[in-house]
């Protein structure tokens, strides 16, 4: 008989909030932390609006560990568990960190300071520089550790770097480490902290990022994404106890098609899809959390790929999107999902995207929008697709 | 559960493609170390020109990591090895590090982030990364490692990027392996990538006590199918993590226990000579006394010293071997073992 792996604590920390009840109930009431970018000057970027977390870890060396802390802390006092460290595992959605100014003054100093890059400069000025590169704040597995080390736990510890699906696919080892016996206790999910010059201009430079500064999933004047930032979480338990819903499925698919661009017949999407509600023995479900990131293809490529999955059992699910509230959290998007989606399960109330008003023809959808809609949910599908094309869908299912 | 075996491999690493051959190179040959232009002249274990064959176009490698490229070379080699081995729904389990980044690109980032020889975070914001690839960001962004290798060979099942600097690359190995078993996928490509030539990454290394060590790079990958579907050219018993973040006695302690449990004739080990120690003498003590060192022939090269270590272990079972593990001890603090037996013997 299968291992279940119930969902037995939830915690986030979002520009909306520093905690999930405080965050879902802005979401409910269809507020967005879309705003001008205040912190540092973005006059000439691409793109000038983001969603980013102010009141915690302003100016830490890594925002990626505070966040992530927090909200893992929210998720393990709710879930109240006691395990041998040895069964506890933590699996983490993240990127890298991003280096500090004066690691790249540093870097630049070692290089010889000057116009080119003189490698033979920076071999000999390397020992002097190592000091200077916080290996923690950038390395992907610090958040990982990190929580290991909080949480003593002794199990597997797995850092999942796979962009906007990162801590979607965290989950589904989870998953996969309770099912296969590995671990009884998995803390999971996703962190991104991306609101900062760097990404803010590169991802303005690809053109990925929305030049009027909304954020409007499957809206008919979208444009591109925005850039948020937050971490979800999850305590996931072989153990029921009081749990109200469990993860019955996974899926994971490749497009094997582009670096930047979604498969535009979105079989990579229906594939993970498929995969998941085949696991969860289920061909429909009531809500969907959508990937949703308010971009040209991306929502029109997901929107084709549910209705073909779902066909005509569309339309009783419900479909929706936060990423017009929170932005897109890149690693941490698709962790963020699944607790909106343990929101329907456990309240009946399906958070709208925020920012769609004009739904576009090609989107067409069950989509919730304005402020929250309140229907029984027994089951909930959550997207979360990757640039280069790695794709992570979970069912959640009342347990 | 179905219990799984490796039916094709490949690899390229500074002895250049393949793995054939590389369990006897590493019993009486010495690393091939070369002075790294991008590392001011050290000695390091580097992957020598590739045939065009195997290596990915140059317009295309503008795009890549160094770790990336190496994980296209070695998944084009696999499929040329085994051209039958299905693509549309093999799953793709990839150890990757985080060392991307073209020297190229960071010197043309920086070039245009001075204003009178002095850095200006203002310039570094735009006039510096204007400087750049607009794509130089997917350079560093870790899945890559896999997104571009599964685009080029059109795989497009389940996966994942798992970061790794050492260790992490057996939990890609052992993803795989239930994937496989479970029936979440018929086959799966499963193994690690990376290099330590990168400066940030080689400057990391020094500071976290890893003086001594080569670094290295390569990229090696392992075709996962159901025993019996296939040749099996072994079986793979054994994938296993134990993480060495608090009480390290007790991990090396289980970590041995299980090797010694697993009882291999040979034990390929790929642990760093900075901080190894521990691993050294665990493989010391552990079956008939046979002992290969893979990252002295290697060099150190993080997320793919695992996988480079399998596929010595699968060649040592070729020439006749019956039971090989395989004991890795990188960087990142945890100990990952792997245990490969030739068909029958299990």
């Amino acid at each position: 008989m299968r291992r279940e792996a119930f969902v037995r604590g939830v915690g986030a920390v979002s520009s909306l909030g520093l905690d999930w009840p405080s965050t879902a109930e802005a979401l409910a009431r269809g507020e967005s932390a879309v705003a001008r970018v205040e912190h540092f000057d973005v006059e000439g970027f691409p793109c000038q609006v983001a969603a980013p977390v102010r009141g915690i870890a302003e100016g830490a060396e890594d925002r990626r560990r505070e966040f992530a802390l927090r909200a893992a802390r929210e998720a393990w006092a709710q879930a109240g568990l006691e395990a041998a460290p040895e069964r506890v595992g933590v699996f983490i959605g993240a990127e890298s960190g991003r280096a500090s100014y004066s690691t790249v003054l540093a870097l630049a100093q070692a290089a010889g300071g000057g116009a080119r890059f003189d490698h033979g400069a920076f071999g000999q000025r390397a020992r002097e520089l190592a000091p200077r590169i916080d290996a923690a704040a950038v390395s992907p597995a610090a958040v990982a550790s990190m929580l290991a080390g909080e949480f003593r736990a002794r199990g597997p510890c797995e850092t999942l770097s796979l962009a906007c699906s990162s801590g979607a696919a965290a989950i589904a080892e989870g998953v996969r480490a309770i099912r296969r016996s590995e671990v009884d206790v998995a803390l999971c999910g996703g962190v991104g902290a991306d609101v900062d010059p760097l990404m803010l201009a590169g991802f303005g430079l690809l053109g990925a990022l929305s030049a009027r500064g909304v954020s409007c999933p499957f809206d008919a004047h979208r444009d591109g994404f925005v850039v948020g930032e937050g971490a979800a979480m999850v305590v996931l338990a072989a153990e029921r106890g009081n749990a109200r819903a469990s993860v019955a499925g996974v899926g994971r698919s490749l497009d094997a098609w582009h670096l930047t661009a979604p498969d535009p017949e979105g079989e990579g999407a229906a594939m993970a899809m498929r995969a998941a509600l085949r696991e969860a023995k289920l061909e429909a479900v009531d809500c969907v959390q959508a990937h949703g990131t308010s971009t040209q293809l991306n929502d029109e490529v997901e929107a084709q790929a549910l209705r073909r999955v779902l066909g005509s059992r569309l339309a009783q699910a419900h479909v929706s999107s936060v990423k017009g509230a929170l932005g897109h959290w890149i690693a941490g998007a698709g962790a963020l999902g699944l607790l909106c989606a343990l929101h329907a399960l456990e309240r009946g109330e399906i958070l709208p995207t925020a920012g769609l008003r004009h739904p576009d023809p090609r989107c067409e959808l069950p989509h919730v929008q304005g402020t929250a809609l309140r229907k029984r949910v027994d089951s909930a599908l959550v997207n979360a697709f990757a640039f280069g094309g790695a794709n992570t869908s979970l069912v959640v299912v009342r347990a | 559960m179905r219990p799984v075996a490796v039916v094709a491999a490949s690899a390229v690493s500074a002895r250049g493609l393949g793995w054939r051959g590389l369990g006897q190179a590493l019993r009486t040959g010495t690393s091939a170390a070369t002075p790294c232009e991008a590392l001011g002249g050290i000695l390091a274990a580097q992957v020598p020109a590739l045939p065009a064959a195997q290596d990915v176009e140059p317009r295309q490698r503008k795009l890549m990591s160094r770790g990336a490229r190496l994980s296209c070379v070695a998944a084009r080699q696999l499929f040329q090895e085994m051209p039958s081995l299905p693509r549309e729904e093999t799953g793709f389990f990839l150890g990757v590090g985080a060392s991307g980044g073209a020297v190229e690109e960071l010197e043309a980032m920086l070039e245009g982030s001075f204003s009178e020889a002095h850095f200006d975070v203002g310039r570094f914001g735009t006039a510096g990364l204007n400087a750049c690839n607009p794509l130089f960001a997917f350079q560093l962004m870790n899945n890559y490692t896999l997104c571009h290798a599964a685009i080029r060979e059109g795989l497009r099942g389940p996966n994942a990027a798992i970061f790794s600097r050492g260790a992490g690359t057996v939990l890609a190995l052992a993803e795989a392996r239930y994937a496989v078993a479970s029936g979440e996928c018929e086959t799966a490509l499963a193994g690690g990538a990376d290099s330590a030539l990168h400066p940030v990454t080689w400057a990391e290394l020094r500071r976290d006590g890893y003086a001594s060590v080569m670094p290295g790079e390569g990229a090696a990958v392992l075709a996962l199918a159901p025993q019996g579907t296939g040749s099996s050219l072994a079986i793979l018993e054994r994938c296993e993590v134990h993480p060495r973040r608090q009480q390290i006695d007790l991990s090396l302690e289980s970590a041995r226990r299980s090797l010694i449990a697993f009882n291999p004739e040979v034990v390929v080990l790929a642990a760093s000579s900075g901080r190894g120690g521990s691993a050294h003498e665990i493989a010391a003590t552990v079956g008939t006394g046979a002992v290969l060192q893979a990252s002295e022939f290697f060099g150190e090269t993080l997320a793919a010293s695992a996988a480079l270590a399998t596929v010595v272990a699968l060649d040592l079972l070729q020439e006749g071997a019956l039971r090989v593990g395989v004991l890795v001890a990188g960087p990142d603090e945890s100990l990952g073992i792997v245990g490969l037996v030739r068909e029958g013997t299990s």
